[in-house]
């Protein structure tokens, strides 16, 4: 699939508290946004893929949701769900509908409308089986302590990963908490689930994202210059990793293998990624993605943020549109969101967050906690 | 649902099947019981048809000793469903039995902030409706 597969066009809502608009209006700014952006005819999208974890009303378990909102009719459209690494997954089997020669331009979007269902959007979770109160901060909270124990990282460190990605998304204006935090602020606020205050959480949030892609050889008669596919990866291990003895809770082994597999394809090394937008759900999260995505040692990336490397002036920029953390978590918008921060860095967009002069960016979801895992490298073509 | 008290147990209740139902009729009688492969003798939990290990799916109910440590927890402090927002804040835990099975479930009978990583840690029961009963842990 290696540089078969160009981003061509990229459309993004504001994320946030979108009660003023409803889910297809979402997935229309998001979509119409990326015609606009690779200056295309809708009539010329020959397949689709949504990334969507709750459909529109009367959505459904399909497709609908996205043909219903763009009129879209009459072509395949594929719904995708894979926890938390839908957004990511839809645009990775776009990429392979293209690599395959099937189509030559697909429309890959990735929407969620949070806010206004019941439970914070989120399904009541737990099996009752297995489950004892677990929630969402919580199941990673688990993780977070073991870690904590293993290696002795301070809840100071968690803290700088908020500071930093609230700078990001303080200058971003599709950003959905656009406000800076003090470190003190961090540690101050209320405990949600222990070692993570509010801060550490990501917020629920309601947007939509969209990329458009289309087969490399025909990308640059579009409007913008193109943004090469480099490579994909995509793990699913146990849903429920919690009951296995030999998971030792310091990292998710579905990130570990879709990292490989997406280097391997794009024949790098994960020292060769510029910057990288990783699923910071939890501040915890995003210390342990970077290192089982290889960017250093298993224990180490509490350093590499205390040391300010992945600032965004920093050795390796990580979360600069915000993440998660800042940005906002639609779960199935959340991946698009970050390929489409992704080609705006690399196409040298990003205004006052850009990234000095990348060639290779990384995009990273994992789900579940821990089943499910989705990688993206792409490049400056 | 009622609970023996005639109160109303609110939080998740099992949907009790034919894998796990062996294992919620001995917790009724308070014991807690853990699946033994009949084939290779591999132990497991969470209850369910075929051994992770070997794939058998011949499989026994062994009593369990009750007795594990704590690999690892978290402090709630945040859940607005029903139930739990009455309970707040409690411990979920990740608890190691001796027998080397893993189980989630929520360490009472202490302060949250004495539970610790590595502690010893035995079941107790508790008792939410005439049928199900669920293991709880203590300080050893």
């Amino acid at each position: 699939m290696k540089d078969r597969v160009a981003v061509i066009g990229i459309g993004c809502t504001k994320f946030g508290d979108r009660f003023e608009r409803s889910y297809e209006e979402l997935i229309c700014d998001a979509a119409f946004e990326a015609y606009d952006d690779a200056g295309i005819d809708p009539a010329q999208i020959e397949a689709a893929y949504l990334g969507t974890y709750l459909p529109g009303s009367g959505g459904g378990k399909a497709a609908v949701s996205l043909a219903d909102a763009l009129r879209l009719y009459d072509r395949p459209i594929t719904r995708v769900e894979n926890y938390c690494a839908t957004g990511t997954d839809a645009f990775r089997n776009g990429c392979l509908a293209i690599a395959a020669g099937t189509y030559d331009m697909v429309l890959v979007l990735g929407a969620e409308k949070l806010k206004d269902r019941g439970g914070r959007g989120i399904p009541r979770l737990g099996h009752p089986l297995l489950a004892r109160g677990n929630t969402a901060p919580g199941l990673f909270a688990l993780a977070a302590n073991r870690y904590i124990h293993t290696f002795g990282l301070r809840r100071e460190t968690l803290a700088k990963v908020a500071v930093k990605n609230h700078r990001n998304g303080a200058l971003n204006p599709k950003a959905h908490l656009r406000m800076e935090v003090t470190e003190e602020q961090v540690l101050k606020a209320p405990i949600i689930a222990w070692p993570f205050g509010l801060f550490d959480c990501c917020p629920t949030t309601d947007g939509a994202a969209a990329a458009i892609i289309c087969r490399a050889d025909l990308a640059k008669r579009f409007r913008k210059a193109p943004v090469l596919v480099k490579g994909a990866g995509l793990a699913v291990t146990s849903g429920r990793p919690y009951f296995d003895p030999t998971f030792d809770y310091l990292g998710f082994r579905s990130t570990q293998a879709a990292a490989q597999q997406a280097y391997a394809m794009a024949g790098i090394a994960p020292s060769d990624i510029d910057f990288a937008e990783v699923h910071d759900c939890f501040t915890w999260t995003e210390i342990s993605n970077i290192e089982d995505l290889g960017f250093c040692p298993k224990g180490e990336g509490g350093r590499l943020e205390e040391e300010g490397q992945t600032a965004l002036d920093g050795r390796l920029p990580i979360n600069p549109s915000g993440g998660l953390k800042s940005f906002g978590h639609p779960i199935g918008a959340s991946g698009v969101r970050m390929i489409t921060e992704c080609v705006v860095q690399l196409r040298g967009e990003a205004g006052k967050r850009q990234v000095k002069d990348p060639e290779l960016g990384l995009a990273h979801n994992v789900g579940g906690p821990g089943a499910v895992s989705c990688v993206v490298v792409l490049g400056r073509g | 649902m009622s609970k023996p008290d005639g109160t109303s147990y609110q939080k998740y209740l099992p949907r009790i099947d034919e894998e796990s139902r062996g294992y919620w009729e001995a917790l009724a009688r308070h014991e807690l019981h853990v699946q033994r492969c009949r084939d290779c003798g591999a132990k497991r939990f969470y209850p369910r048809a075929l051994c992770p290990v070997c794939l058998s799916a011949a499989t026994e109910w062994v009593r369990a000793s009750g007795r594990g440590t704590v690999y690892t927890f978290t402090v709630t402090y945040q859940n607005q469903a029903p139930g739990y927002r009455d309970a707040l804040p409690y411990v979920l835990a990740v608890v190691d039995l001796a027998e080397g099975v893993r189980l989630m479930t929520n360490v009472v009978d202490c302060a949250p902030e004495a539970v610790r990583i590595g502690m010893p840690v035995e079941v107790l029961f508790e008792d939410v409706t005439p049928e199900v009963s669920l293991p709880k842990f203590r300080p050893a």
